[in-house]
């Protein structure tokens, strides 16, 4: 497949929201690829990213947020087997809905055609017009999470 | 006749390890009457299952909806067939969305409102500020998977404080199925219906109404009668569902709670015990703590 569109970005600690890419079709495809993906290494902390703050920081937002009250292993816990960075993609043609991948994935396409599509996603048998993708950052636990995005179509 | 339903499931389409086949075979299996396919934020799974349902005419209905998975919360839409755009949801007018799928059709519901978000996973729990409920149909006030104390029971304290204040909003339960967990003495919803009424239908009278149960399979019904408010258990069939030796109905208004025994099947509550308080109707199996619970009935407006 012919690469019609790519991105590079970089998203921060604690950003929470969404990123639009719009890119006009400039033929009828009659295949299509949306490729996202991020630093997977970056998904989970490792052990050596903890630090007495983040580990203060947990604490304090189990208290404030469900009124637990956690000693320092089980913010450890919560913090190596809990936190992740977490984006999903959507896209829509012609502002119709196509597709959301919605799963714990740092790389992922979503792939169209006519018949068929990656579960998540409705084949389509017109790829023509505009199609915009979404980028949706639910959580972002490192700074400089870098992201490609590409979307190739035949 | 009453019609179980079980509003609140996943399949591979999102996140969960179970596909749109293996999700009817086992609602199937369990004799539901009407479930929803509620995906995580994509309807792709809503042709898969309807194309399943017609060729084979099965004898089960699907409500073809999706789960608003957000920043702020989950929204559930057991019936949503037009997807409705989410990406200006705002925490602080979450009206707007709701508004939006209703004028779509849909039916709207809060799902797990106290889940634990972050920094346990972001957006689970419901963190939106809802001033107006005009258009949600419905709390998920027993996500079953979550813990009872943490998590179901706030849920439905939050239900019980809102509909005693007057509000008018439904409750429901749901599964959140990802897996084939069992469903026996799980919590499901069950709204009243006739032999050849469509499921789906019926659910949208009965929650613009607000009778709706939330049970493991025994049901508790009330009526006016001469003498007082009469209430009856009511076997709702539920597979694995386990009668118990002693049931107990509690009464919950704002002012007090109140309890009687109703093993033998019914009970007549006189109308000066209820003294035209609001009442939320509340079904046990033996002594009235949230373990026991099997029954959350709808309020009875005695105000009204």
């Amino acid at each position: 497949m012919k690469e019609l569109y790519r991105v590079e970005g970089v998203v921060n600690r604690g950003f929470v929201g969404q990123i639009t890419y719009t890119v006009c079709l400039e033929e009828p495809l009659k295949k299509l690829d949306i490729h996202f993906a991020f630093d997977a290494s970056l998904r989970k902390f490792r052990p050596e990213d903890i630090t007495a703050d983040l580990i203060e920081e947990t604490k304090e937002t189990c208290r404030e947020k469900y009124g637990l009250d956690i000693d320092d292993n089980r913010a450890r816990d919560i913090i190596l087997g809990d936190m992740k960075t977490e984006i999903h993609t959507l896209a829509t043609l012609n502002d119709a809905f196509i597709g959301c991948i919605h799963r714990q994935l740092s790389d992922r396409h979503m792939l169209y055609d006519g018949d068929t599509a990656t579960e998540g996603c409705i084949p389509q048998k017109e790829i023509d017009g505009v199609l915009k993708v979404t980028v949706l950052a639910f959580n972002v636990i490192k700074d400089g999470t870098r992201y490609i995005l590409t979307v190739e179509g035949e | 006749m009453f019609k179980r339903y079980e509003l609140h499931n996943h399949t591979t389409q999102s996140d969960a390890n179970i596909t749109c086949r293996e999700l009817v075979d086992h609602m199937l299996a369990d004799r539901v009457d009407c479930f929803a396919i509620t995906d995580h934020n994509t309807t792709s799974g809503q042709p898969i299952i309807r194309r399943i349902l017609e060729e084979e005419k099965l004898p089960i209905r699907c409500a073809y909806g999706m789960e608003y998975t957000t920043y702020y919360g989950h929204i559930v839409c057991p019936v949503l067939e037009q997807y409705v755009p989410w990406d200006s949801i705002d925490r602080r007018r979450p009206e707007l969305l709701f508004r939006a799928c209703k004028e779509a059709g849909a039916v709207t519901g809060v799902a797990h409102p106290f889940s634990y978000g972050d920094p346990f996973a972001r957006g689970c729990r419901f963190e939106m500020e809802i001033t107006d409920f005009s258009d949600v149909d419905y709390i998920e006030i027993v996500n079953n998977p979550e813990p009872l104390h943490e998590v179901n029971e706030p849920g439905i304290l939050w239900w019980e404080s809102l509909v005693l204040e007057g509000v008018r909003v439904s409750a429901c339960a749901g599964m959140d199925l990802h897996g084939l967990d069992s469903m026996g003495m799980k919590f499901a919803t069950y709204a009243e219906g006739t032999e050849d009424g469509d499921p789906v239908e019926e659910l949208k009278a009965a929650l613009a109404v607000q009778r709706t149960w939330v049970s493991k399979g025994m049901l508790v019904l009330w009526a006016g009668s001469e003498d007082g408010i009469r209430f009856t258990l009511f076997d709702a069939k539920k597979p694995g569902f386990v009668p118990s030796d002693r049931y107990v109905l509690t009464l919950k208004s704002k002012k007090w709670t109140k309890e009687y025994d109703i093993t033998s099947g019914s009970v007549t509550v006189p109308y000066d015990e209820i003294r035209f308080e609001d009442a939320v109707p509340k079904l046990y199996g033996g002594d009235p703590i949230l373990e026991n619970l099997i029954c959350v009935a709808p309020v009875i407006r005695t105000k009204a």
